[in-house]
């Protein structure tokens, strides 16, 4: 099906349901966040440390219709759907039970009030969460994406124009933290549970390994797991929090190394944290400091906009009705949906 | 329903087959429907579409939305419920829920007709060794001959989350009359075909065609049970029939996407 762009586009409802939040936006002009709603379902899969695919599948599908009514609401739209232009919606990557929720409301909407649909990358809504807030960036950017699902430096020359520069060949950072939080008793999510503790302990402790592999772009976090159960298991007695801080350590110092390396070799202006795992106090410490001493922007978003948002879904949705156009309605989800340049 | 005329959308993904149908008043139908592939999310909208075009009418048009909530297969209730769900609150109206088994239960009365579907057994794939199972009995004092009776007032046992082997055991069990067959049916009775023909009196001859519960049977159902005074539900309220608890297993490597890289434009 070919499609066409569509200038006249303004207001936007976004969806998003790739993976446990349940989401919902009306955000205007690709620029301004006219509502955001965001429900977490992080209670509903604390005891189990970890996202489990049939709970949030259920999950969206009680969350929807309560999280659009207040969306729709507080954008001061009827449930007519009265001001809207557009849905877009996140089909992928993700968790495919999840993803089709989203992707069957938001055709489903399309239909009833008669707009154009369209289906964007949770990926590139990412990059668009920094734009959403700080839209005079400059060009190019790298953009630090580092979640519980995802871990990618990219390139960004523009809006809609990327080059991936690299990724992890393992578990995602945020994958780590949760994992490793999980093994040390502290909860989920993990990032937070560790950032937490982490504060008193001593980030020296335990020389963990650092996954520079051959000083590439590309992430491993799985062996440095593995070093933290073998360590715990060789030191029952350490201090957990000495765990942590080195852990924490180990983690934030190759993601901003690399990041910081492909800034410079990219020439960038400025370099953006996005994801979940952005939230991460020192990482943002670190990141800040890193682009003081080159001379280029810092661009740390607000955490509400680093974890997965609607608001971020109907930026890029509008940017692609613009650019690219809509998608027909026999788009399914793509749990496994890449990061590729499109211009 | 007022003066006017009544346009209802039925919209049916429990099992492999996804489709819809519009009914106006009963008089005159459209059904779109795809089979097999998992295609549920990809065929249910244009489906929707198509059955609207197909009537001369615009989905603003559609007055009272009915779908399949199950039991069947979970991704597919999904998308069947979150679709009734946005259409319903995008358009400001409620939706009438209908079981899985009640739809089947009334294709094989219109399929076979009164007589040969006097008892009816619908069993739907549960996957996992398992089937959601429900028997009716449509007693003629009670109903004539009437193909149209609800099928809700003639089930005799409630829908279960049962084994085929018990299922064929329970069967075998129970009292029949004599000359009375069992009408077998759902696409549990085409994967379970050869144990279930085990069951004296067993009729698997329609089970083929009827696998999947039909979107216009189900339209014609939820269009009856409307006349009869059943009220739609707010969307809020909507939700899948699973029948069964949630598998609580975190699935890791679904969340991690292969590293490299294409993006096909949506």
């Amino acid at each position: 099906m070919t499609t066409h762009p569509i200038p006249s586009i303004h207001r936007v409802l976004g969806i998003e349901t790739s993976c446990d939040e349940t989401a919902a936006a009306v955000v205007d002009g690709g620029a301004v966040i006219v509502s955001s709603i965001v429900s977490s379902q992080i209670a509903l899969h604390a005891r189990f440390g970890g996202v489990v695919p049939e709970l949030a599948g259920r999950a969206h599908v009680e969350l929807l219709t309560p999280v659009l009514a207040e969306a729709l609401e507080a954008a001061g739209s009827a449930t007519s759907g009265s001001g809207i232009d557009a849905v877009a919606v996140t089909y992928g990557p993700g968790l495919i039970g999840s993803l089709l929720v989203g992707v069957a409301e938001a055709k489903a909407l399309a239909l009833a009030w008669d707009v154009p649909f369209v289906g964007v990358n949770h990926l590139e809504a990412h990059l668009f969460a920094s734009l959403l807030e700080q839209p005079d960036l400059g060009w190019p950017l790298v953009v630090l994406l580092v979640s519980g699902g995802h871990t990618l430096l990219v390139e960004v020359s523009g809006p809609g124009r990327y080059r991936l520069i690299g990724g992890t060949v393992d578990d995602a950072a945020g994958e780590a933290f949760d994992k490793v939080a999980r093994f040390l008793g502290l909860g989920y999510p993990g990032g937070p549970a560790i950032d937490a503790i982490a504060v008193d302990g001593d980030p020296q402790a335990f020389a963990f390994p650092r996954a520079f592999m051959a000083e590439g772009y590309d992430f491993s976090f799985s062996g440095l797991k593995t070093s933290v159960v073998n360590t715990v298991r060789k030191h029952p007695d350490a201090a957990t929090e000495d765990v942590a801080a080195s852990f924490r350590q180990a983690v934030v110092d190759v993601l901003v190394a690399k990041a910081r390396r492909a800034a410079r070799d990219v020439g960038a202006k400025a370099l953006c944290l996005a994801g979940g795992v952005a939230a991460n106090s020192l990482l943002r410490q670190r990141v800040e400091q890193a682009c003081a001493e080159d001379g280029i922007g810092a661009f740390l978003p607000s955490p509400a906009l680093c974890t997965d948002n609607a608001a971020m879904v109907a930026a890029a949705g509008w940017w692609r009705l613009r650019n690219v156009g809509a998608s027909p309605l026999s788009l399914g989800a793509d749990p496994n949906l890449r990061l590729v340049p499109t211009a | 329903m007022g003066g006017g005329s009544m346009n209802l959308l039925a919209i049916e993904s429990a099992t492999n087959l996804v489709g819809a149908a519009l009914v106006t008043d009963g008089d005159s139908a459209a059904e779109r429907s795809h089979q097999g592939g998992r295609m549920h999310a990809e065929s249910l909208a244009p489906a929707i579409e198509e059955v609207c075009a197909l009537s001369g009418l615009t989905v603003r048009d559609i007055d009272a939305i009915a779908v399949d909530t199950g039991p069947g297969l979970f991704t597919g209730l999904r998308v069947g419920v979150a679709t009734a769900k946005a259409l319903a609150q995008g358009l400001g109206l409620g939706v009438l829920a209908v079981s899985s088994l009640d739809i089947l239960a009334a294709g094989a009365r219109e399929e076979a007709g009164p007589g040969r579907a006097r008892t009816v057994v619908v069993v739907v794939d549960a996957r996992r060794g398992e089937v959601f199972a429900s028997r009716y009995h449509f007693d003629d004092a009670v109903s004539g001959m009437d193909r149209a009776v609800d099928p809700a007032q003639a089930r005799q046992v409630p829908p279960e989350l049962v084994t085929p082997d018990g299922l064929a055991e329970s069967l075998a069990d129970r009292d029949h009359g004599p000359g009375e067959s069992l009408l077998i049916v759902g696409d549990g009775a085409v994967r379970y075909r050869q144990l279930l023909s085990g069951v004296p009196a067993a009729d698997l001859g329609l089970a083929e065609r009827l696998s999947s519960p039909s979107p216009l049977t189900l339209a014609r159902l939820a269009l009856r049970r409307m006349a009869a005074g059943a009220e739609p539900s707010p969307p809020t309220d909507l939700l899948p029939d699973y029948r069964r608890e949630a598998d609580a297993r975190i699935n890791w490597e679904q969340r991690i996407p292969p590293p490299g890289t294409t993006w096909p434009s949506p």
